[in-house]
């Protein structure tokens, strides 16, 4: 076990008491790995045992992090009921405000957050990929016959990775859930099932698979359909290039007995379009009719499964959510973070997560300049050359906030804090703005 | 101090009460008394019920409303909720209904109905904790759930070994770790069998591959299990072969299984079908033999499963089911497989008057109440929301209470429902007094909650207060007031709060040895661990634990 690196000070100090927390939930990727045992000194990590690298490494950057400024505004630091009565008279005066990020914090803020947004008359838009809305649009047109990770683990002697690369983007994957595990009935392990790798380039994923079949990038929702129109068992009437590859993978498919399919899809990929997802989705579907075959993501890092789950029992709207009506409507299934802004469709933007969008359009950055803006999350106050109007920090989820996160099959589990919080929860700051926002409308 | 006086109603008390009487009811902190001795007592708030009808509040002892399931219906529709819109009001959140509401629309709907409290039958041990979050935001009632346990590996292995001690520590531990409220049976050893890819089981002796034990095994073990442990609610059952022709066979083996123990039989309606008819999939009603057996048998209790025309969404835990109904419509189809526990399937429905197998579930579920003979046994469901929203209530209600309205729908049906169902030679209409029974205070005694369903003192302070009204179907969809806890949550009609209600639990205790074996089998299967799988104290809004 490693001492932890030399203390950079050569002041004399006691060595802080050594401390570990066990069963700690894992949020740097989408396997939410839940058997982290994480060594401290005092409030430093010095180890994390189970971890891959890159969760070790979460860990060990969480702890080095500079203590936060709690508040500011303008980039200037101020008190935190400061920042707070200026939020609440940013969100008071805007006629069209959006509510965006939510991914990244526990379940029980982003309840308090559509609270919010309820109140507000506000859009709700989940931080999330465009291959997201694909898999969010397919769900809703079809469906999907799934599964928790726990049955793939017991029961899967087929498992395919179709444009999901989990050796290099979700490390413990392969070892925890989907192929290493012995399980009640696959008690060989690996051994006892054959990993197939369907993907553009030959992946880390596709080294170690028993077969890899190279599709690519804009034809997979054509081999989607072509394999299920071969696992009904009907011929494509002019067979395309790699048919007979098809023709195989259809029959080990259809001969599995227990089959799982894991999907993650690039933003570059065809995965961005809800067709290929619901052609994944319809595949699985029939392969139903000869065995059993499940579909599942790989998840997202965070806790973009919880605020889904959140977003649709609280609102009946799994796509997002627009309460300017004074009830629920669905957004629409393409509206993202970038096209609002770029259409100057809000006045205002509250981002609960890390800080303000990135990645956007010349005309979307140039609108977001000019609208105030808010930012509650763990590097809220970070230095930035464009700070919101107003920052608020919070807690870390996943590493000394309280509260629960959903892995993407579904399965709710609570984090355990490693220290205690130096700053308040984000859920907590949120309500606050909501009292101030209830009592400026009683003023009013 | 009292909170409350609903003065001069005319109270249905049917547990307290063997006729409605005009009178008084007394709430102080929350819970009904006895009128006051002194004429100086004063109650904070006087409602004025000369002239309503009063009754305790009602209970829904078997719909889906909260975890897995429900949300991945309310997920997979937003077709269902566009129209049904809930705009927010001052205190209250918004949301949408359709089939599967939103939850704090669930909490304000089924206040507006005059409900108090709902029993979601069906959550899998691992969605526990989402349960227990969408309970949480859903106001009003109090809630509490079944826990599915027909199908779990553990419990399947110890009953293999015949190991009852075991069996009834970890059904006692299971509960405790999950803050459940009973236990639920669903296709005992089916879905397994179903999961395993090997069809399923349709008799009672049929092998559950690979586990050594029958569903018969399943039945008797765990009803042991629950009557040692003295659960308040027995064991809550959806039987084998839910749907399927012939089905009544399967039914009365099941209860002739089962005879000796208590047992709920959940949305029977569907488990009463005669034989397949040659060359088509018609069958007749079979109720009258099984409502004879549960009239003989007082341990056992059912709910009716009513199906209502209408577009609707079904789900179940049988996911057996759930792949039968998404190849007969075609439609879109939701299943998941829970490791080690149980399954899920979700598929829209719409239940047509114009199909004959449509048209016969519905009249076999009025048959049930018409012939059962002790309303106590009988509870008004819908199975919400597989047979029909919750909101069809008042519709059901003014079916059984008229006959005239019930025989003009019956003889709208098509002809060949007539051949099959002898509903209408039934003259029974319920009264007043018997909807009181089956919508409350019969619920409340299969639930084993002294505390509900009535309004002795000791009661909890749960009204609901009617306008009285020849159409019956307008009296119970707009009851007047309804009092939660002695608070008046809906006033002249409107839902006026946004209380959050309490969440009834047992946690019974158990021998702690079980929990290092659980444990073992634990760490090997599941892919959580062991120490992050019992719900937590925070999860839980408001808990109030309920006997042994």
């Amino acid at each position: 076990m490693s001492s932890g690196p030399t203390p950079a000070s050569s002041e004399p100090r006691t060595t802080p008491k050594r401390r570990s927390v066990a069963d700690v939930t894992c949020l740097a990727c989408g396997c939410l790995c839940d058997d982290l045992t994480v060594m401290l000194e005092g409030d430093r990590v010095v180890e994390v045992l189970s971890a891959c690298e890159v969760g070790r490494s979460w860990f060990f950057s969480e702890s080095g992090r500079e203590p936060a400024i709690a508040a500011s505004i303008e980039g200037k630091p101020v008190s935190t009921e400061e920042a707070i009565a200026r939020a609440v008279s940013v969100l008071g005066e805007a006629r069209s405000p959006v509510v965006f990020g939510l991914t990244r914090t526990v379940t029980e803020s982003v309840r308090e957050a559509l609270g919010l947004a309820d109140l507000l008359g506000a859009r709700v838009v989940l931080d999330r990929s465009g291959t997201d809305l694909g898999r969010v649009s397919a769900y809703q047109g079809q469906g999907r016959v799934t599964a928790t990770l726990g049955e793939v683990k017991n029961r899967a002697d087929l498992v395919v990775f179709w444009g999901a690369d989990p050796v290099r983007t979700h490390p413990r994957h392969w070892e925890r859930y989907s192929v290493e595990p012995k399980g009640r009935f696959v008690p060989e392990g690996r051994a006892g099932r054959t990993v197939v790798v369907v993907d553009a380039e030959k992946t880390e994923t596709a080294e170690r698979a028993d077969r890899f079949v190279q599709v690519p990038a804009d034809r997979h929702l054509e081999a989607l359909a072509t394999l299920r129109m071969l696992a009904r068992g009907k011929t494509p009437a002019r067979p395309t290039a790699g048919f007979e590859t098809l023709l195989g993978l259809a029959d080990l498919m259809k001969r599995a007995r227990y089959g799982a399919m894991f999907v993650q899809g690039g933003e570059d990929s065809g995965w961005r379009s809800g067709a290929t997802w619901e052609a994944a989705a319809r595949l699985v579907r029939v392969l139903n009719d000869f065995t059993r075959f499940v579909l599942l993501g790989l998840g997202a890092a965070g806790n973009l499964a919880g605020a889904e789950a959140a977003l649709t029992w609280q609102s009946g709207y799994l796509q997002g959510v627009d309460f300017r009506l004074g009830h629920p409507s669905p957004l629409d299934d393409l509206v993202t973070i970038d096209e609002l802004l770029k259409h100057r469709e809000i006045d205002a933007v509250l981002v609960v997560g890390d800080g303000l969008p990135t990645g956007l359009s010349d005309q979307a950055l140039a609108h977001l300049g000019s609208i105030p803006s808010i930012v509650i999350g763990s590097r809220a106050t970070a230095v930035s050359d464009s700070p919101p109007t107003v920052a608020l920090a919070t807690w870390t989820p996943g590493f000394d906030a309280r509260g629960t996160v959903v892995r993407t099959d579904g399965v709710a589990i609570r984090t355990r804090p490693v220290r205690d919080a130096r700053l308040p929860g984000d859920g907590e700051l949120i309500r606050k703005i909501v009292d101030g926002v209830k009592q400026a409308v009683k003023a009013s | 101090m009292y909170d409350l006086l609903i003065k001069g109603g005319l109270i249905v008390d049917p547990a307290n009460r063997p006729e409605p009487v005009v009178g008084d009811v007394w709430i102080r902190a929350g819970k009904v008394v006895d009128s006051p001795d002194s004429p100086d007592a004063r109650p904070a708030r006087t409602v004025d019920a000369r002239g309503y009808v009063v009754m305790p509040g009602g209970i829904d002892v078997h719909c889906h409303i909260a975890g897995s399931k429900v949300n991945a219906a309310r997920a997979l529709r937003p077709e269902d909720h566009r129209a049904n819109a809930l705009k927010r009001g001052p205190g209250l959140r918004s949301g949408t209904s359709g089939s599967t509401p939103s939850t704090f629309a669930t909490g304000y709907l089924y206040a507006g109905l005059g409900y108090t409290t709902a029993l979601d039958a069906s959550i899998p041990p691992l969605s526990a904790r989402l349960a227990h979050h969408e309970f949480a935001d859903t106001p009003l009632i109090d809630k509490a759930f079944l826990v599915l346990m027909g199908n779990n590996h553990f419990l399947m292995d110890r009953l293999r070994s015949g190991e009852e001690g075991k069996v009834r520590d970890a059904v006692a531990w299971l509960l405790d770790a999950t803050k459940g409220f009973g236990v639920k049976v669903v296709n005992p050893g089916g879905i397994e069998q179903w999961k395993q890819g090997r069809g399923n089981v349709v008799s009672l002796d049929d092998d559950v591959a690979s586990f050594g034990v029958t569903p018969r095994t399943i039945l008797t073990g765990l009803a042991r299990a629950i009557d040692a442990l003295g659960l308040p609610h027995p064991m809550h059952l959806h039987g084998l072969n839910l749907g399927i022709p012939g089905n009544a066979a399967t039914t009365l083996d099941t209860l002739r299984a089962l005879d000796g123990h208590r047992v709920h039989l959940a949305h029977v309606q569907f488990h009463s079908y005669g034989d397949a008819e040659p060359k088509t999939s018609l069958f007749g009603s079979r109720v009258g033999e099984i409502a004879d057996h549960v009239n003989s048998h007082e341990g056992v209790t059912v709910d009716v499963g009513q199906v209502m025309f209408g577009e609707t969404t079904s789900m179940t835990a049988d996911g057996a089911v759930g792949h039968f109904l998404a190849r007969l419509t075609g439609r879109k189809w939701v299943n998941i497989d829970v490791e080690m526990e149980t399954g899920c399937g979700v598929v829209p429905i719409t239940y047509s008057d114009k199909n004959l197998v449509h048209a016969l579930q519905w009249a076999i579920g009025l048959e049930w109440f018409l012939r059962v003979d002790d309303p106590w046994r009988v509870a008004l469901s819908t199975d919400h929301p597989n047979g029909g929203s919750f909101l069809s209530y008042p519709r059901i209600i003014a079916l059984l209470m008229d006959r005239g309205l019930r025989d003009d729908a019956f003889n709208a049906l098509p002809e060949g429902v007539r051949r099959r169902s002898g509903l209408g030679d039934l003259s029974r209409e319920y009264s007043l007094w018997e909807i009181a029974v089956i919508t409350r205070a019969g619920p409340a005694r299969m639930l084993g909650l002294p505390d509900k369903g009535h309004l002795g003192p000791g009661a909890d302070g749960d009204v609901t207060i009617y306008a009285p009204d020849a159409d019956k179907e307008r009296m119970f969809e707009l009851p007047r007031y309804v009092v939660k806890a002695g608070a008046v949550i809906v006033d002249g009609g409107e839902v006026r709060s946004s209380e959050v209600g309490r969440t009834l639990h047992v946690s019974p205790a158990h021998d702690p040895a079980i929990e290092a074996e659980i444990k073992d089998w634990f760490e090997r299967d599941y892919t959580l661990q062991f120490a992050n799988y019992p719900v937590a104290s925070e999860d839980v809004a408001n808990p109030l634990e309920c006997g042994p």
